[in-house]
């Protein structure tokens, strides 16, 4: 095996490069960097796998159905509070159909939320086992319970846990996040996050600004619901089909539940319909979904699909937790920010992870004085939990907006307030380049000419920042490439395509080290076999798998390469690749000829991918990896007669290391565009404060975007950056890209009317309030 | 959603008959959008569904579209989608095209009909929530009232709260249509004696007995120099139900509007027909500071919920705007 090694690695963005020498450990292939010159990967393919998926071939969860499988149905607590006085399933066991019936509750337990387990059938048929639900006799006593985040936040509120609660965090959390300084009552506190003294920097201030912003529940409403099939191949062993965005810790949390060895669970999640953090373990954040497919599959003796319907997954699966964050800015009479002071409250139900994230903390980071204060506020409502950026866009949402507003105050534009205190070289860049190619400058003028006319149309222009880190993964992938006599190349790993598009692009970078056609390149991803592998959470796919990918490439060429100075009667070293032919001096050998002298069936080897070893040019707070950086500006159009916001144009500026595909890193981006436009505008979980029940647990008056409501245009610019960190050069962009989206949209509304709607979603209602045209409210 | 029976009668005699035959647990269908909604929420699941759809020619009426003396018929079986792609309607009938072209999603406009797009339930969070027992499905009061009531009535409301929600309704209020019903005892009414207020009878929105059917709409012949308009206002533009819609018909002949209606949706527990605002509007030339006259005083009697009192405002700029495009009057900018 070879040492390890030092090399020169060329690092940076735009015209801003630099050599930089890393330890590189035995047997890593050479970083690429800024001096590559690659042909497969950065060019954009289009996605392998897209014939199956548009023409329904391929398979997903909800497709899987097993010779003789039983659907599952499991019933709910319609109340957000009560003790469970007495349970009987027996009923239900003699209903047509039906094998087995399972009490997921005790007499005397309590339930603490409208949605809550309560006890599952197996049938036959779905409608059997939805009839036989209805078998099921429960005697519920009602308790007082609490619905309103601020409500919940009084003394003597009902109380949501009766003891102390500790958090249940996932791979969709972002790391570092969490822990608690304390609870009291339904508030428990976070670790806050501190620089330098607030209280004294707002009390120095010349200028201040204070508000409060709120945001709504948003769920997370992937297009395939939380969905698992479960076979029994044996007392010991199970296969488990499951719609998620972590094999091994579906694999690993089956396995735990049923005391089985992790070895003897096989997990395939061969497509998957959308994870934006509520999937991860064999269970639902709010459902032990794992353990009644299990465990109803053991007692009937037959394979059991369960898949939750719209409304279930609308109610116990998750969502991203509601604020009302208390911004307090100071700044001097010049524009110098002295204080960033927020004081945060959310609720995600029962569940833990309400904290509004890094943007006010590591994004304006001159300001010389920084609190940022976070506090879950428990209700009776289901479990928040991880969701593509935790804590985020609602941190940016309340940031951003509250620097536009300063910003009016001290008569600056909000962009120089920006750029003044933003240290990132590569945000501030893309700061410049936006105001550019937006025609910012221009358009804000344009929208102050239509404010001072007082026009029934506005226009409106916005801008905002993203933050996030490089949380790439070392030493939790392996994988294996290898060649056949025949020619053939395949790639194996135990990864899930959430729908980024990995698949392709790790067959990009095998293609690009073997110098084979993408189309060659088989890749089998979604079973717990083919080794070990990462989440898909907080953005660490690609940085994670394609440096495995890679190293597992170059093994094999190695060893190829070996095969070929053989058979030319070279040195390895002599031998050279072009165009998929081994070449040394005069002779060569074409790829064909060359696998046909390969000994037995295959050569084979696996990859494995080191701890990152590069971050330029800027660490992400309290870490080492690289400071994911990100803007996007927005251009809206408001009717005032109305109060309708349309979203015109987003411009989105991100930079995600090295771009793999730009057609599948554009998608990403767009995606994150369009689930932020439709948190700004229309989503929102409604729930009854009298009755503590969802609403909306629909897609109708859920309100998720359009084709009408998603913007105009969305125009993707990636800034590339070489940050060292892995032999790829990827990182994450699938959580950067949607963080400052909501952001912009409220901050260009704020241009147009001249007033902020410091709530989202930004509704007509709102929007006609904070025009001041809608009367005292009404009657009761 | 519980197995039900699909029976396909070629004529409506042989539906009445099936319908008789199976008591209260039938339910006819035609474009199934809402009735099959209901039965998967768990608000109804009756035994037999009786499909229109497969009516015979003997009931050609039912999907006729097109002249009918002076005036236009329109069969109950006619789809969103024909009507909005229909030629035959000029200015004078504009807001009926406008008003299909803007419901639901072109999928469901391909399906829903005339029919039973007048005759739906309503959209109410409360009346849909198959665990609540409100007012509609025979509980002791109104869940919006004091509760979540964004998208309530703002006019006319009490003892429920609920807005009409067929979106042709406005439309043909507007436009003076008549209805033809089938039954026991065939029958023709005004469009607006079809609707049933709450206060007459708060468990339902529509005044067909058991045993009768919606056949088609009339539009009468329409004055000289009509032109009408519809437009509504969403939250979510692709497919959403309107927060308030509005739709205006007059005749503008010598510079005055004359024959003047005035309709609001989704601000009534029926369509909303404002005599205040046509009265301000009858006899005189449009102009912008007559309309917004005229929209105040559509308004003017209007008693806002908790979350709702929005809709005054948004409901005046809306009608503002569509009185503005209607008699042709250039919207400020």
């Amino acid at each position: 095996m070879a040492d390890e090694q030092r090399v020169t690695l060329k690092v940076g963005f735009a015209e801003q490069l630099r050599d930089i020498e890393v330890q590189l450990p035995a047997g890593e292939p050479k970083p690429w960097d800024a001096r590559s010159e690659l042909k497969v990967v950065g060019k954009p393919h289009p996605r392998v796998e897209a014939p199956l998926k548009v023409s329904g071939a391929a398979k997903y969860t909800h497709d899987i159905v097993p010779a003789n499988a039983l659907w599952a149905a499991v019933l709910r607590s319609p109340h957000p509070c009560a003790v469970v006085e007495a349970i009987d399933v027996a009923p239900a066991k003699s209903q047509p159909g039906v094998s087995a019936a399972l009490a997921l509750v005790k007499p005397g337990e309590r339930v603490i939320f409208a949605g809550q387990d309560i006890a599952a059938v197996a049938a036959k048929t779905p409608e059997q086992a939805e009839a036989a639900l209805r078998a099921i006799a429960v005697t519920y006593k009602p308790e007082p319970f609490v619905i309103d985040t601020a409500a919940a936040m009084q003394d003597g509120a009902p109380l949501v846990h009766r003891g102390k609660v500790s958090e249940r965090s996932t791979e969709g959390d972002e790391p570092g996040a969490g822990g608690s300084a304390g609870q009291r009552g339904n508030v428990r506190t976070s670790p806050s996050m501190k620089k330098g003294d607030a209280h004294k920097g707002l009390r120095m201030a010349k200028v201040s600004h204070e508000a409060t912003y709120t945001t709504q529940v948003h769920t997370h409403s992937a297009l395939e619901t939380h969905s698992i099939v479960v076979q029994w191949d044996g007392p010991k062993q199970a296969t488990v089909w499951c719609s998620t965005q972590g094999i091994f810790s579906v694999r690993d949390e089956f396995a735990e539940v049923f005391e089985l060895k992790p070895a003897d669970v096989h997990v395939h999640t061969e497509f998957l319909g959308g994870g934006f953090g509520a999937k991860f373990g064999a269970s639902a954040p709010g459902s032990r979904m794992g353990f009644i497919a299990g465990e109803l599959a053991r007692q009937a003796g037959a394979p059991v699909r369960l898949v939750l319907d719209r409304k279930e997954e609308h109610l116990c699966t998750g969502n991203r937790p509601d604020s009302r964050q208390h911004v307090k800015l100071g700044a001097s009479v010049d524009g110098k920010l002295t204080a960033i002071h927020v004081v945060a409250h959310g609720t995600a139900g029962i569940g833990t992870g309400a904290g509004v994230g890094r943007n006010a903390f590591g994004i304006y980071s001159r300001c010389p004085n920084i609190l940022v204060e976070s506090h879950d506020v428990f209700t009776h409502a289901g479990p928040g939990t991880a969701m593509r950026a935790p804590g985020h866009p609602q941190g940016a949402f309340a940031l951003e907006l509250a620097i536009d507003e300063l910003a009016k105050k001290l008569k600056v534009d909000p962009l120089d307030l920006r750029l003044q205190h933003d240290e990132h070289p590569v945000r501030r860049h893309q700061f410049e380049l936006g105001r550019k190619q937006f025609g910012w400058d221009a358009g804000r003028k344009q929208a102050a000419a239509l404010r001072d006319k007082n026009a029934r149309v506005r226009r409106g222009f916005g801008v905002a920042a993203s933050i996030w880190g490089d949380f790439g993964r070392g030493k939790a992938v392996v994988a294996t490439v290898s060649v056949a006599r025949d020619g053939s190349v395949e790639v194996k790993n135990g990864l899930q395509d959430i729908g980024g598009g990995i698949t392709t692009v790790v067959a990009q970078v095998v293609a690009e080290v073997l110098q084979r056609p993408v189309e060659a390149v088989r890749v089998r991803l979604g079973d717990s076999e083919l080794g070990p592998s990462v989440g898909s959470g907080g953005s660490v796919t690609t940085a994670s798998v394609t440096p495995a990918v890679r190293a597992a490439a170059e093994a094999v060429k190695t060893q190829l390469t070996a095969l070929a100075a053989k058979q030319l009667g070279r040195k390895p070293e002599e031998v050279t690749w072009s165009e998929g032919q081994a070449r040394a001096g005069s002779k060569s050998i074409a790829w064909a000829e060359l696998c046909k002298k390969i000994e037995g069936e295959a050569v084979v080897a696996t990859g494995t991918r080191p701890e990152t070893y590069g971050a330029y040019p800027v660490k992400f707070m309290g870490g080492n990896s690289y400071q994911i950086a990100g803007v996007q500006f927005a251009e809206v159009r408001v009717d005032t007669w109305t109060g309708v916001v349309a979203v015109e144009r987003v411009l989105a500026i991100h930079d995600c290391g090295r771009v793999m595909n730009p057609l599948t890193a554009r998608s990403q981006v767009q995606g994150g565009v369009i689930l932020g436009t439709s948190y700004a505008l229309t989503e929102q979980r409604v729930m009854d404060r009298v009755r503590g029940v969802m609403l909306n647990p629909n897609l109708e008056s859920y309100k998720i975007a359009g084709a009408r409501d998603v913007p105009r245009a969305i125009d993707v610019v990636f800034t590339p950056v070489d940050t060292g960190a892995n032999n790829t050069g990827a990182i994450g962009i699938g959580e950067p890209a949607t963080i400052p989206t909501a952001a912009a949209i409220a901050c260009a509304v704020h241009d147009a009317l001249g007033v902020a709607v410091r709530d989202l979603p930004l509704t007509p209602d709102r929007v006609l309030a904070a025009l001041g045209a809608v009367p005292t409210r009404g009657a009761g | 959603m519980q197995p039900f029976v699909l029976s396909r009668p070629k004529t409506l005699a042989e539906a009445a008959e099936l319908a008789r035959a199976s008591s209260q647990d039938s339910a006819l269908r035609a474009g199934g959008i809402d009735l099959i909604d209901r039965m998967k929420e768990g608000l109804e699941a009756p035994a037999r569904l009786i499909e229109l759809r497969w009516l015979g020619d003997a009931e050609a009426t039912m999907r006729a579209l097109g002249p009918e003396g002076e005036g236009v018929q329109i069969g109950a079986l006619v789809t969103l989608a024909q009507l909005a792609a229909h030629e035959g309607f000029g200015e004078a009938h504009a807001a009926l095209r406008q008003a299909a072209g803007s419901a639901a999603t072109p999928t469901i406009r391909n399906a829903a009909t005339l029919g039973g797009n007048l005759l739906q339930r309503p959209r109410c969070w409360y009346f849909r929530h198959a665990d609540l027992v409100c007012l509609k499905k025979g509980g002791t009061a109104c869940l919006a009232v004091g509760g979540e009531n964004k998208f309530h009535a703002i006019l006319g409301g009490g003892p429920s709260f609920i807005v009409h929600p067929s979106t042709l309704a406005c439309a043909l209020t507007a436009l003076d249509a008549q209805v033809e019903i089938r039954g026991p005892e065939p029958r023709t009414l005004p469009i607006a004696e079809l609707f049933v207020t709450p206060k007459q009878d708060a468990k339902r929105e529509h005044a067909l007995q058991p045993g009768e059917v919606l056949v088609r709409a009339i539009l009468p012949k329409p004055a000289a120099e009509q032109r009408s308009g519809y437009a509504a206002v969403k939250e979510k533009q692709s497919h959403d139900w309107p927060l308030a819609e509005a739709a205006v018909k007059l005749s503008l002949q010598s510079g005055v509007m004359t024959d003047v209606r005035v309709v609001l949706g989704h601000v009534a527990p029926i369509p909303w027909r404002s005599r205040e605002a046509e009265a301000v509007l009858e006899g005189k030339p449009p102009s912008e500071a007559l309309f917004a006259e005229a929209a105040k005083a559509a308004l003017a009697g209007a008693k806002p919920l908790r979350d709702n009192a929005y809709k005054i405002p948004l409901a005046q700029g809306l009608l503002r705007e569509v009185l503005h495009r209607v008699a042709g009057v250039p919207l400020p900018e």
